[in-house]
């Protein structure tokens, strides 16, 4: 008989654990709920409106997420007769890498699953496998609104991913490394939160945020009015689940890496557990601003959208990576 | 540059400004009270001459007929009772307008308008009263409209200059 407390031991390791349970996908599923919650309460009262309020009165309708996603659940996964190959494993790859970037984004003062000097670059890296797989939604889809998203997609993610990238990388040249745990040391040593050392990196990497998360204004991807649910369109039932949760958990991972980043991670806080929850909370405030964002604008139409990445932020981009090495010749010499 | 160009230009906002004028809007619209009427959990108190659905005295009536040749949707038809001389009118509400012309043309004012429009029947038929269902008919409604004013769930209507309507509670429970 195999002896089983070595073998737990061997599997039930940080490396393992972070992306299963906290900051990775059971605190994501929670984290979704919450915020799609959220979401809806928040452009409900900035339109006046009380929201969802009857499944759960009494907490404010906040069990309504938990409804729908039984209803995915128990929904038939009805899957088109000319799809191609792929349409169901799409989305769950997607599912995984996003999981992946977990294992490296820390959640607390020591809770990290998988340590290395370049977690920020693995942790944008794993995000950024996402939008091929989207491509593959659309193509497996073999629709033309789904194809029309996948275009969309294609073109957007051409355009945000290099602000992603560069506004995280002035975060990196002002903390002076690309480990998100020493990042938020650096912040420590010197006192200060990265968004107020280079606000306008820490304004750049939310927007990238929004592009990358289909967020409203950018929610061209998807364009409910107009190509019915992009790239989306041909799932249903639990696939649907994911597919559009895919995108609040990729916002959840990307706000774990802007409170990290820019929000001074589990600052003031060196104990695990309280250290945790203040990083939790900060990346709940992130979400709930790109969420509450939803009332303010309209959607962009694809081209102001790709001349707004290119022409106008990406400079800003590069501006925010001069001033962040001027803030590190001067604080770090 | 031309002209209408340089026009364009000078009548643009401030990019920053207006994304911050639009953000402090919605801030501003979020802060205040929703102005949904919560309408199953609460009552909204109607007004005086509200046109709901019509209810009728059987022991006022005369019977002239009046109602049933005024009723311009044909919602009001006479009918036979047995052991009454005269013939008695009968509410068809699938055609009822709520239009009031019987209530108004009733010359002993046996019908009248009661507050409650928001009835709802599994069939049809059960929306066709003949004279006696719909004099038993009525006498339930005016209780029922009796209870609603009573309801500690009453709100009313108030005229905001931010938010348009808003309702408020009349009894705190």
């Amino acid at each position: 008989m195999i002896d089983a407390v070595p073998l737990l031991e061997r599997v039930l390791t940080p490396a393992v654990l972070a992306p299963l349970l906290y900051p990775g996908l059971a605190t994501a599923l929670v984290t979704v709920l919450l915020v799609i919650w959220l979401e809806r309460k928040i452009a409900a009262r900035v339109q006046m409106r009380v929201g969802p309020y009857y499944v759960a009165p009494r907490v404010h309708g906040a069990l309504q997420l938990v409804a729908d996603g039984m209803r995915f659940f128990f929904q038939e996964v009805i899957v088109p007769l000319t799809a191609g190959r792929g349409f169901l494993l799409a989305p769950a790859l997607a599912l995984a890498f996003t999981a992946a970037a977990f294992a490296v984004i820390p959640g607390g003062p020591g809770v990290v699953g998988f340590k290395t000097d370049y977690s920020l670059l693995v942790a944008l890296a794993a995000l950024s496998l996402t939008p091929p797989l989207v491509l593959l939604m659309g193509w497996a889809s073999n629709n033309k609104f789904a194809v029309l998203g996948s275009a969309r997609e294609a073109l957007l993610t051409a355009s945000y991913e290099p602000l992603l990238f560069m506004s995280a990388l002035a975060a990196a040249v002002m903390y002076g490394t690309l480990d998100l745990v020493a990042a938020v040391e650096a912040q420590a040593r010197l006192g200060v939160v990265g968004l107020a050392l280079n606000p306008l990196a820490a304004l750049l990497f939310f927007v990238a945020m929004m592009a990358a998360t289909d967020r409203i204004p950018f929610d061209i991807v998807m364009g409910e009015q107009e190509i019915v649910h992009g790239p989306y369109t041909e799932y249903s039932g639990v696939a649907y689940g994911v597919v559009m949760g895919l995108d609040y958990v990729k916002l959840y991972a990307l706000s774990l890496l802007y409170a990290n980043l820019f929000l001074g991670g589990w600052l003031p806080f060196n104990d695990p557990l309280a250290g945790s929850l203040v990083l939790y909370v900060k990346a709940l405030a992130v979400m709930a601003a790109a969420v509450f964002l939803r009332g303010v604008y309209g959607r962009l139409r694809l081209d102001h959208a790709l001349d707004a990445l290119w022409s106008k932020l990406f400079p800003l981009a590069v501006v925010s990576i001069l001033v962040s090495a001027l803030i590190a010749y001067y604080l770090g010499g | 540059m031309s002209a209408v160009g340089e026009a364009e230009r000078r009548r643009a906002p401030n990019p920053v400004r207006a994304h911050l004028e639009a953000i402090a809007a919605a801030l501003s619209r979020a802060l205040k009270p929703p102005m949904t009427l919560m309408y199953p959990d609460v009552v909204e108190e109607l007004p005086e001459g509200y046109r709901g659905v019509i209810a009728y005295r059987y022991e006022r009536c005369v019977g002239c007929g009046l109602c049933a040749r005024i009723c311009p949707a044909r919602a009001i038809k006479m009918y036979k009772v047995p052991g009454d001389k005269r013939m008695r009118p009968g509410y068809d509400m699938t055609r009822c307008i709520f239009c009031g012309f019987c209530v108004d043309v009733c010359p002993v004012n046996a019908l009248e308008h009661t507050k409650i429009h928001d009835k709802a029947y599994y069939e049809l038929d059960s929306m066709v009263l003949d004279p006696v269902e719909w004099a038993e008919f009525s006498r339930r409604l005016i209780e029922e409209q009796s209870a609603r004013s009573r309801s500690p769930n009453l709100v009313r209507a108030v005229f905001d200059e931010e938010v348009g309507l808003r309702y408020e509670r009349l009894r705190r429970s």
